[in-house]
């Protein structure tokens, strides 16, 4: 993401300067053949590795959180005896 | 390879439902775990799940759009009514603000002192920072449609350039309003004037926010050719979200800064 916002920067800048700079490429072309090869993957891990680190990440966090909010509120819900 | 004999898309099976109803309870149990007992780690965990799940599924958007072509005219016409939908359904959230807002203001109780603003209440000089307010969110008005009609000359540095002056006035705008917060003479808790003020302009803030970032990330997708000069529909739902916050600022203007001053 900060490559694209230095990109940005260059873009923007471009006319003022006269140096050549490099110019972010076309990378569309390289994505729609990568997401439309026929290998029957869901969309949301089509992208590589990545995707399957993150999925299991967010699955993770989910489970864990499904737990955690049921026994927190079974907790509150059950009276305290006091010392 | 089976091939559909409509111009429809059927979305794959996608987890990011489960996981963003799941985030949802976990903030809201999180909230009224944090209320009684302190802890913040409930409502942490949703905020990071919420996340998780918003840039998964709209990166899946991205990808079924624009890289596997799923977003035919009818598709995009669903789209765009989905928008439309979904910006009415905030004009009514908003609109709940300020029926309260005049509510109090038309009437006021002896309470307060009869008056408006109340007794003991200074309100802000609508003709100082909220006038200077107005001022940079009509222009983001004016660059975002400078932006429009650039993606549809297919002039890629001006795009880029326009959109990026939009989300720098966003940017302003915000700036502006939390100074004025951190100044201003009342708090939340100075009865209804508090509550009315803070609450309307507090999440009209954040729409602000919102629609910075969805601009945001439209530049970067512009950056990244993604927009043509036919098709760039998140693009248009982004301008057409901020314009929406930017009537939303007008009525908050005319009604609680100067009106209601």
């Amino acid at each position: 993401m900060f490559r694209h916002l230095r990109t940005l920067q260059q873009v923007s800048r471009r006319t003022l300067s006269s140096s050549a700079r490099r110019q972010l490429e076309n990378k569309v072309p390289v994505k729609q053949k990568l997401f439309q090869e026929d290998n029957g993957m869901p969309v949301h891990l089509k992208g590589g590795t990545t995707d399957a680190l993150l999925y299991r990440a967010t699955m993770a966090l989910t489970v864990f959180g499904c737990g955690y909010v049921l026994y927190a509120l079974i907790d509150a819900a059950l009276p305290k005896k006091k010392d | 390879m089976a091939h559909q004999a409509h111009a429809y898309h059927m979305v794959d099976p996608s987890p990011w439902p489960l996981t963003g109803a799941i985030a949802a309870l976990l903030m809201t149990s999180g909230l009224a775990i944090w209320f009684h007992f302190h802890s913040t780690m409930l409502m942490t965990l949703g905020l990071v799940l919420t996340l998780l799940t918003m840039y998964q599924w709209w990166r899946d958007i991205i990808r079924e759009g624009t890289f596997q072509g799923h977003h035919t005219p009818p598709v995009q016409k669903g789209l765009r009514y989905g928008m439309i939908l979904f910006i009415t359904s905030e004009v009514f959230f908003f609109l709940g603000f300020f029926w309260a807002f005049y509510h109090s203001s038309l009437a006021p109780t002896p309470e307060l002192g009869g008056c408006w603003p109340p007794t003991g209440i200074i309100p802000l000089d609508p003709f100082e920072v909220p006038l200077l307010n107005t001022a940079v969110l009509l222009a983001s008005g004016v660059t975002v449609t400078w932006a429009h009609h650039s993606i549809m000359e297919g002039e890629r540095k001006q795009t880029i350039q326009s959109l990026a002056l939009t989300i720098l006035l966003g940017f302003y705008f915000t700036a502006l309003q939390a100074m004025e917060y951190y100044e201003a003479p009342f708090t939340i808790a100075d009865g209804v004037y508090g509550s009315t003020f803070f609450v309307a302009t507090g999440f009209h803030g954040l729409h602000v926010i919102i629609g910075s970032t969805f601009l945001a990330v439209c530049l970067l997708r512009q950056i990244q050719y993604h927009f043509t000069s036919e098709h760039h529909f998140g693009f248009e739902a982004a301008a057409w979200y901020w314009h929406f916050v930017d009537v939303v600022w007008l009525f908050l203007y005319v009604s609680i800064y100067w009106w209601g001053s």
